[in-house]
């Protein structure tokens, strides 16, 4: 290995040098004309916000909007000609777009928050709500039988529905056998099943043979039904990611389609495959009809996934929310709170569990 | 077959008067006889006849879409995977027709092994796994897994590169680095014969020239059959070379054949001169 050596001069030169990023300068006029495009409608809005009467909503979508559209459209035709006007319309629309769905989202888990923090204490999470009636003051009782009861739910659904729905993904995209257009049908059409239907199904199937109480276990099945579509279909989009090089790859050196499968293409498909788990107890978390015919109600912790009828979040808030009495409605909103709080915390540790490297 | 049959496969590599010039052909690892191979209803390749004498190294050459890799693909059942894919005539695998009912795909890729020519380590595995995932994905019982992974990892000239880092994840190499290792990988389950589809198309010359050091050193143990579009390449690594041309709207076939020497130096048709002279294709 040589070493390059310089002169004093340039060597003194270079290490005065500073790392710079000559790509993020704009030119003046580019920077003038992108201020007063951000400004002058903003004012102009503000002004009449202040002065008129014209609703706040009104003014933004009828005035400020196009305001903003024809004053990014003049800067961008003032700094690149004609054809800048028509990034600057893609631009402004999909950055109010984004904020439009930011907003939206923002203002519904702000309300449960401004609504549901009220409710919240240790003993509203961990407590269950046995001696408690609706006109009873939020300092008694608690909700922590239902977040059980929703967590065992969900669990139960995930044990059933996961191996299944990878394994039809698995059917579509590895074996490729012949029923694969009869199950990618049959597959779509359960994703259209309304959710009371599952229940009913289950109630009719399951509760009301004998075969089971109304229960975990019956609840847990009912939300497997509406699970196992999501799971599939997402399962199938991801498998379908992984390229085809890898399985001959496998093949190439003496495995069978088995081991290829479980051993090189779902774990090259590992987090998209947490993704489908993700988004299928996303679908069913939140849903009360299944759960109000198949696993029923109850005041009491229970732990048991098949004795008894059991409490869940979504039932909690449902039999609450209605009710003439201001702290039962509290209830239901810091119920609706810790559902979301409860779906964040799942979601994060599946990430957690999917991110995992490989390696040391 | 016959053993009487299986002689005539033996000879097919040479036709006419010239045969007896060239050497005498080893012990027939394997042959492809009278192949053709249809995708749908196209016909890609026409009555190929080529034999690969036990521990030497054939290169497949000539221009682009002449049905190589797709010959290269029929020698160890990978063709069959492509929806579409249909052949005839037999390949010649120890004298048994690899294509018979009785024979088991796997078992026969398990012996002849491929490195394809886009670097494919498993994303999921370290380059260690990698290494050894043949092991695992076949259940083949190799004893001494760290020496394993030392002497295939050496022979595939990556060894000094990762020994420090074999826990890493095999996907942090570079595409170099990573075509060396499905090398390895393609070693550590020990084939008798090495298909090898342009190999060396993603790598930088050093790295190419090591590829090509191991390919001579493979084949004193291995069987090695390799497509490749640089001529130089094929006159340093190869013993045999076969001529491939798809003319107009005719499927592929092979124009000439023999030993390297005599294909690069006097060749018998001119197309195939005009070919490694680089004056088509």
């Amino acid at each position: 290995m040589s070493t390059i050596t310089f002169d004093p001069e340039t060597l003194e030169k270079l290490q005065q040098q500073k790392p710079t990023r000559p790509w993020r300068k704009k030119p003046t006029r580019f920077t003038a004309s992108v201020t007063l495009a951000v400004l002058v409608p903003a004012l102009i809005v503000a002004a009449l916000y202040l002065r008129s009467d014209i609703p706040g909503p009104i003014l933004l979508v009828i005035i400020y909007l196009p305001l903003q559209l024809i004053a990014s459209g003049i800067a961008a035709w003032a700094t690149k000609g004609t054809r800048g006007i028509s990034d600057s319309v893609i631009i402004v629309n999909s950055i109010g777009a984004s904020l439009f769905s930011i907003v939206v989202l923002v203002s519904v888990i702000g309300s449960l928050i401004v609504r549901g923090l009220g409710a919240l204490s240790p003993q509203f999470l961990f407590q269950n709500s046995v001696y408690i009636s609706p006109s009873t003051p939020l300092d008694y009782g608690g909700i922590g039988h239902s977040v059980v009861g929703t967590l065992l739910i969900v669990f139960i659904a995930s044990l059933i529905s996961v191996p299944i729905g990878i394994a039809t993904a698995v059917y579509i995209t590895e074996v490729r056998g012949r029923a694969v257009p009869y199950v990618r049908f049959f597959v779509q059409a359960m994703s259209g099943v309304p959710s009371v239907v599952a229940g009913l199904f289950i109630l009719t199937i399951v509760v009301a043979t004998g075969a089971f109480n109304q229960s975990a276990f019956a609840g847990g099945l009912a939300y497997a039904i509406l699970m196992l579509p999501t799971v599939a279909r997402t399962a199938e989009e991801v498998l379908k990611l992984v390229p085809d090089d890898l399985r001959t790859g496998a093949l190439a050196l003496g495995s069978t389609r088995a081991r290829t499968v479980l051993r090189v293409v779902i774990p090259a498909a590992r987090t998209g495959i947490i993704t489908a788990v993700i988004l299928g107890v996303a679908r069913v978390i939140g849903e009360t009809a299944p759960l109000l015919l198949a696993a029923g109600n109850n005041d009491q912790t229970v732990v048991d996934p098949f004795g008894s009828p059991i409490s869940s979040v979504p039932t909690f808030i449902f039999n609450n929310v209605a009710l003439p009495y201001p702290d039962a409605v509290a209830r239901a909103w810091g119920s609706a709170l810790v559902l979301i709080i409860l779906v964040a915390i799942l979601f994060t540790l599946a990430r957690v569990i999917g991110r995992g490297r490989v390696g040391r | 077959m016959s053993t009487a049959e299986f002689e005539d496969v033996m000879d097919l590599d040479i036709e006419g008067a010239e045969a007896s010039t060239v050497h005498p052909v080893g012990p027939t690892e394997m042959a492809a006889r009278d192949l053709s191979v249809w995708f749908g209803r196209r016909k890609v390749l026409e009555g190929v006849n080529i034999a690969f004498p036990k521990n030497t190294v054939t290169a497949l050459i000539g221009p682009s879409g002449c049905g190589k890799s797709t010959f290269i693909r029929t020698l160890n059942r990978l063709h069959e995977l492509i929806p579409g894919a249909a052949l005839a005539g037999s390949v010649l695998y120890e004298g048994k027709d690899i294509y018979d009912a009785a024979v088991d795909p796997v078992q026969i890729r398990l012996q002849i092994g491929m490195v394809f020519q886009k670097p494919n380590p498993f994303p999921s595995m370290t380059i260690r796994g990698n290494v050894l995932a043949g092991l695992k994905l076949s259940g083949m019982k190799r004893e001494n897994h760290d020496d394993i992974v030392e002497q295939t990892l050496t022979a595939a000239g990556l060894w000094n590169e990762v020994k420090d880092r074999l826990g890493t994840a095999a996907g942090d190499l570079s595409g170099g680095q990573q075509q060396r290792l499905v090398i390895a990988r393609a070693l550590a389950v020990q084939p008798h014969v090495l298909l090898m589809d342009e190999p060396c198309s993603a790598l930088d010359p050093a790295s190419t020239l090591k590829i090509e050091e191991t390919i001579r050193e493979l084949s004193k143990e291995v069987t090695i059959i390799i497509v490749t579009h640089n001529m130089q390449q094929a006159v340093r690594v190869s013993d045999y070379t076969a001529f491939f041309l798809a003319e107009e709207g005719t499927p592929g076939h092979v124009v000439e054949q023999g030993e390297t020497t005599k294909i690069f130096g006097n060749p018998r048709e001119q197309r195939t001169l005009d070919y490694v002279n680089g004056r088509f294709g």
